[in-house]
Order: structure tokens, then C-alpha cells, then sequence
């Protein structure tokens, strides 16, 4: 190739280039104008995970409970009427797994029941669902599988705290919790008598799970922890309010867990007879050859 | 024969890369599963960090280093296709530059463009930079070295080099093979080393270099190995490789140090993969592996690659191919992004191989295809039936592994080997003979 033709081969690259910058940058300008986009763990303060997890380093049970105790009575509001709480019922009216494999799906149903006297009152437009799903070691939720706007445009927020290393297999992992806000204006504004309900797809994928002699390994799910949030004038300024379902309310939801079953790798059960066995044989077999070297 | 012009073909790779790139937007978009690569979103969410004055590695499982992030910082800016265009546009330099090592060894016009069309419309290669992975830009920068080196400028290629070992960690295998290449036979003060040109009679070529390449193996053990050009290689890339190392450790301190370097030097991923490796390492991922154990996965990879540089250092392009081959080969961790680092070394070497794609060649594709099919068949039953084939999946890694070695062994048997080089006395030899 002459110098003349590599230099013109060049510039015709570097046009080629240029012009694929250029045409590519005005289209997804223009495509990404005009897209929605989920946020994640944005304002402080606004997810209630966030603020478990600025307590508690990890996600334990009794932790979360008494975490969640101490929210509610801190959170009741001055100067409204008791009867908003008692108003508001929240339950799972299904929790199942969705797929096969190591990726699914964890669908659940959640209805949302107001007392009919409590609507007028609610600042409807100001109020949100949360819904907490608490995971087992075994399972993650990807955080950027959440970011796709195709599947979550529904939900106001969505975010994840506690362990969201994909990596790690579940026997050097911590648990996690996927934390939702839903816009329950319009809902609560047509609600029928019988409620209103939300409908949740959460993706979920396994961990290496640690070895098990069957070799599968049994996680168990179990249901959400369901709330509702309303912004709320106040004698002096705006506040937060949370309603939760009574806990003997909770007791009347269906099947409280879902399982789901993980390939594990195999532990060969020990067998001492037969190391007894191979430790002789490789005894005898040593002190054969060293006869044989000595003689 | 094909007639396309290398500028023709640039043009329409580059057309066709564009309208990858702006379908995988729009598959983004609207179709559930994405056309982009996780790793982009974690090159584009560490690339944000660091252009609101934050530590990349604030992004859990980014792995590389900051120049990474600091090439894609435009898309938080401009547009979140900026790095896509720059993995993309690196794809063609790729298919130029190897136009370029080809025409430097004079081989013909219709060799070069069927090498050019092997990298530029290989399915893997072209859907790697639209994807939004980084491997076109290492690509690249090896074959600018491989150009260096060939021209004798050997400042550069060392600058180049120590960079690129600083970005990615494994170039780190071409180390020795450069050292030996820089054979004080040709690399003379003053003067630009003599290439040795393709020609059609491939046995010839050997026979005369052969004569020269004993000679020069006995000039170079009695004299010195530490000559000028190998010195100025080691200098340059080291102090290139520290500068960089030690100005982003300044910035970013030990978590720079473990995510960007440590991390591939001792991963070990016991999530399943194509080595043979991964399950004993998830089997015993909760105890430490004892040196025995270590030293059995680390020999097979070192006494490969010894033997490897010792044989074919000469033919470095060769060398560099076989090594990457072997590396990856018997690496504790394969992943499927790795295959592109000899992807761009093949085209290279294929005009000195005398095996035809009727049916040699064609037969060496298909059991590679086949083998790895096989490895992803046992890997879709475990990952998305649930199935427990954790058993059927190593034996399909070993499958692959010995796929692997077989096919690397018939590119040798069938590839003229020849010094990269020749003496300026050739001339006279050859006027003689």
C-alpha cells in the first residue's frame, strides 16, 4: 500500500468515525428525551430500609421487627384522629414463584382496604404503598435488573439495601430487601369495597448455595412487610404518616412462604471405613516400594 | 477473489456497527432483555462517579482500571452511547491495523482483505464493541505495538505496552517473547530491522531463516542479553506501568490496588464457567486451597506458556497467539469476552498457515463451536432449568479444554513458522542463491 493510499484509507476512517459519533449522539439524544427511567435509592431518608440500615449493619429478623416497631410509634401523627389506623388493611392475597431455574420471578397480590369513612380524609394524592420484601440468604435481587424502565414504570421508587454483591455464594453473603413505593392516589380515590390491588413482579436470582448431600438446596420466602405512607399538613409543618394492617389482620392472608428448590453442589458423605481402607492401601503400598528400593 | 477495497469495507463495518449500536437502544428499550452488556452499565455508572469528583470504585464489581472511566465520562454528558462508539470505532482500527502488519510483511492484497473481513464480520467481534465491552480498545493497542515493533520503534511500543499491562493485566504473558524478539541481530542502533516478507513458498523462507535464527540464538547467548533495545523496553514499559499505577493509587488509595490489579491476579469465581477449574473451587470455597492445590492449577498454565515462548518467540505475532490461546485456555476463570484476545491475533496469522478451510479448517471450527455448545447446553439445564448437572458441566469444561489444546496443536503443526526478521546480509544471500 503507497503512502498516498494509506493516508487516504485514514482519512476516510476518521470521516467514517466522526460521522458515527455525530449520528449516534443526536439519535439516542433524541431517544433518551423522551424515556422514563426508574430512580433508585435517590432522596435520603425516603426509603425505610435506608434508614434500618444506618442503624443495623445487617438484615436479621428481630432486628427488622423491632426496627419497624420503633418507625411506626415514632411516626404517629399529632392531632389526627386515631381512627385513620384502624382504617387501613393491607394483605397478600398471593405469593408465588414465577419461571424456572436460577432466575424468577416473585409474584405477589396485595390488596389495599380503607374504611369508607377514612377516604374523604386521606390526602390521597399524597399517599404511597410500601411494600418491604425481606430476602433469605440464598436469593438476590439485581439492582440493575430494577432499572429497567420497560418493566418497573409502575412504581415510584424502587430500591435495594443490604447485600447486593451478585458474586458471592449465599454461605458468604448477607441477606438483602427490596423496598417499593407505589402511588396509591388513584387507587385509594376508585377504591371499591372489597379494595383495591397492586400487583408486584420482582426478579430474583439464586446464590451458589453450600453443598448438600441431595444436591439441592431449599430456600423459603416469605411475604412482605406492607405499609402505607401519607404526606400529611400538620399544625406546623408537613409530616409523615405511617399506616399498618393490625397484626391479628395479618394472620387472616394466604400461604405465608414460597419455596424454591437451588441446585448445590454434592458433599460426599464421609466414609470412614473406607478412608480407614485407602489410608491402609496406600500404607502397604508405600512400604512395598520402599522394600523394593532397599533390597 | 474479492474485490472490496479496504475502505469500502471499513465503511460498510461502520455503518454496520451504528445501526448495532442504535438497535441495541432500542432493544433496551422496549424488549425485556437487554442488547447491552452488564459490564457497560458498571463502565457508565464508575465513569459518573468519577466525573462528579467520586472514586470509581464506589461501583461495586467495577474491575478495571480508572482510565476506563475516565475515557467513558462523555457519557454522562453527551450521550450514554458515547463509550459504545468508542469500543466500536476501536473495532475498526482493529480491522485497520491489521491491514497494516499484513501490507508491512507484503502479503497480498486479497490475503489482507480476507483477514480484515475475519475480524469485521465475525458475529462475536462486531457484537462485543456494540455490546459495550472494552476488549476492542486492548485489541487495538496490542496490534499498534505489534506495528511499533515492526517498524523498530521501540520507545513507543514500550510506551504503548506498559500502558496496556496497567489497563488490563494479561498482556503481562508478551513480556519475555518481546524481550527475545528484540534480538540484538536485528534490533541495531541506527538502523531499521529488515522485515521478512510472506511469500507464496513458504518451505524456502524457513530454511534460510532457520540458518540464521541458530547463528543468532549462539551470537546472542555469548554476547549479552541485556542489549540496548531490550533495556529500553523494560525502562519504559515499567516506568509507564508504575507512573500510571501509582498516580491513580494516589488518587484512589488500596481500593484501586485490590479491584484493579490484586483481583485478577488471585480470582478465583466459583460460579460455574467454561475452566476446568470452577467447580473444585466451589466445592472447597469454604476453606482456603492449599499450596498444593494452588501450585496444580498455576503449573499447567506456566510450563504451557514457557514452552510456548521458547518455541515461537521469533514469529512474535505466532507466539502472541498461541499464548493467548493457552492462557485462556487453562485459565482459572473463562469467560466468554476473553476469546476475543486471540480473535484479533487469528487473522494475523493465517496467511503463513497451510491449512485450508476444506476441510482442516473448517472441521478445527466446528469442534470448537461443538464444544462449546456442548459447555453451554449443560450450562442453560443448570442455570435456567435447575437442574443439578454441575457434574455433566465440568466434564463439558474438560471437553472444551481438550477441544482447545487439539485445535491449538494443528494450528502449530500446520503454520510456517518464520522469524519475523531477517539480517540485511539476506540480501546478498538471497542475490547468491
Amino acid at each position: 500500500m503507497s503512502t498516498l493510499q494509506y493516508n487516504r484509507l485514514c482519512f476516510h476512517l476518521k470521516l467514517a468515525i466522526l460521522w458515527m459519533l455525530f449520528s449516534g449522539a443526536v439519535f439516542c439524544i433524541h431517544v433518551f428525551a423522551s424515556t422514563t427511567e426508574v430512580e433508585t435509592n435517590s432522596d435520603a431518608g425516603k426509603f425505610i430500609m435506608k434508614s434500618y440500615f444506618e442503624n443495623y449493619e445487617s438484615l436479621h429478623d428481630s432486628s427488622f421487627e423491632d426496627f419497624m416497631a420503633h418507625q411506626l410509634s415514632s411516626s404517629l401523627c399529632q392531632g389526627i384522629p386515631d381512627n385513620w389506623n384502624v382504617g387501613v388493611r393491607l394483605s397478600v392475597r398471593e405469593l408465588s414463584l414465577v419461571g424456572e431455574g436460577s432466575h424468577r420471578h416473585l409474584s405477589s397480590s396485595i390488596r389495599l382496604q380503607i374504611a369508607a369513612a377514612s377516604i374523604p380524609k386521606l390526602p390521597a394524592h399524597l399517599c404511597e404503598v410500601i411494600v418491604i420484601q425481606r430476602l433469605p440468604l440464598g436469593v438476590f435481587a439485581d439492582p440493575f435488573e430494577l432499572q429497567n424502565p420497560h418493566k418497573h414504570k409502575a412504581f415510584r421508587d424502587i430500591a435495594v439495601f443490604g447485600d447486593t454483591n451478585l458474586e458471592l455464594p449465599s454461605f458468604q453473603s448477607n441477606r438483602s430487601a427490596v423496598e417499593f413505593h407505589i402511588d396509591a392516589g388513584f387507587n385509594i380515590l376508585f377504591m371499591q369495597n372489597n379494595g383495591t390491588e397492586f400487583n408486584l413482579l420482582l426478579p430474583l436470582d439464586a446464590r451458589y448455595q453450600p453443598l448438600d448431600e441431595s444436591g439441592y438446596s431449599v430456600v423459603e420466602i416469605g411475604e412482605p412487610d406492607m405499609l402505607m405512607r401519607c404526606s400529611v399538613e400538620g399544625k406546623q409543618h408537613k409530616q409523615s404518616c405511617l399506616f399498618m394492617s393490625p397484626p391479628n389482620e395479618k394472620a387472616k392472608s394466604t400461604s405465608a412462604t414460597v419455596a424454591w428448590k437451588i441446585p448445590a453442589g454434592m458433599k460426599v458423605p464421609r466414609c470412614p471405613k473406607l478412608e480407614a481402607t485407602n489410608f491402609s492401601v496406600i500404607n502397604f503400598v508405600i512400604r512395598r516400594q520402599i522394600l523394593h528400593i532397599c533390597s | 477473489m474479492i474485490s472490496l477495497k479496504p475502505r469500502s469495507i471499513l465503511l460498510i463495518s461502520a455503518i454496520f456497527r451504528v445501526g448495532l449500536i442504535l438497535f441495541g437502544e432500542w432493544q433496551d428499550t422496549h424488549v425485556e432483555v437487554r442488547y447491552t452488556d452488564v459490564d457497560y452499565l458498571v463502565f457508565s455508572d464508575a465513569a459518573s462517579l468519577m466525573a462528579s469528583g467520586q472514586s470509581p470504585y464506589k461501583r461495586t464489581t467495577y474491575r478495571y482500571s480508572p482510565l476506563l472511566a475516565f475515557l467513558l465520562i462523555p457519557n454522562s454528558f453527551t450521550s450514554r452511547c458515547w463509550g459504545k462508539f468508542l469500543f466500536s470505532a476501536s473495532d475498526l482500527f482493529v480491522g485497520l491495523f491489521i491491514r497494516i502488519i499484513l501490507k508491512q510483511r507484503k502479503v497480498p492484497d486479497d490475503l489482507c482483505t480476507y483477514s480484515m473481513l475475519i475480524w469485521l464480520f465475525n458475529p462475536f467481534t462486531f457484537t462485543i464493541g456494540t455490546r459495550g465491552n472494552c476488549e476492542p480498545i486492548v485489541c487495538a493497542m496490542i496490534l499498534w505495538i505489534i506495528i511499533c515493533l515492526n517498524n523498530g520503534n521501540v520507545v513507543q511500543a514500550a510506551f504503548w505496552y506498559g500502558l496496556i499491562v496497567h489497563f488490563r493485566i494479561y498482556p503481562i504473558i508478551y513480556a519475555l517473547p518481546i524481550i527475545i524478539f528484540l534480538d540484538p541481530c536485528f534490533f541495531r542502533s541506527g538502523t531499521k530491522p529488515l522485515l521478512s516478507d510472506w511469500t507464496s513458498d513458504q518451505g524456502k523462507a524457513r530454511q534460510i531463516n532457520s540458518e540464521l535464527t541458530d547463528k543468532c540464538v549462539v551470537c546472542d547467548a555469548l554476547k549479552s542479553t541485556f542489549t540496548r533495545s531490550r533495556i529500553l523496553f523494560g525502562l519504559i514499559s515499567g516506568t509507564v506501568f508504575l507512573l500510571c499505577t501509582g498516580f491513580f493509587f494516589r488518587l484512589y488509595g488500596w481500593e484501586f490496588l485490590h479491584e484493579a490489579l490484586l483481583y485478577h491476579l488471585t480470582r478465583t469465581d466459583p460460579r460455574h464457567n467454561f475452566s476446568i477449574y470452577f467447580y473444585h473451587i466451589y466445592l472447597n470455597y469454604e476453606r482456603e486451597l492449599s499450596v498444593l492445590e494452588k501450585l496444580i492449577s498455576f503449573l499447567p498454565q506456566f510450563i504451557v506458556q514457557l514452552v510456548l515462548i521458547l518455541c515461537f518467540a521469533k514469529d512474535l505475532v505466532f507466539c502472541f497467539f498461541v499464548q493467548t490461546v493457552a492462557f485462556v485456555a487453562f485459565n482459572k476463570v473463562i469467560t466468554a469476552q476473553y476469546f476475543v484476545w486471540f480473535f484479533c491475533l487469528l487473522p494475523l496469522i493465517l496467511p503463513w498457515s497451510n491449512m485450508k478451510l476444506k476441510w482442516k479448517g473448517l472441521c478445527c471450527i466446528l469442534l470448537w463451536m461443538g464444544a462449546q455448545t456442548h459447555w453451554l447446553l449443560w450450562g442453560y439445564l443448570l442455570e435456567f432449568k435447575g437442574k443439578n448437572v454441575f457434574l455433566q458441566l465440568w466434564m463439558a469444561s474438560l471437553l472444551f479444554l481438550a477441544a482447545n489444546t487439539f485445535i491449538l496443536i494443528v494450528l502449530i503443526r500446520h503454520h510456517n513458522y518464520g522469524p519475523v526478521f531477517r539480517q540485511h546480509t539476506d540480501l546478498k544471500t538471497t542475490k547468491t542463491t
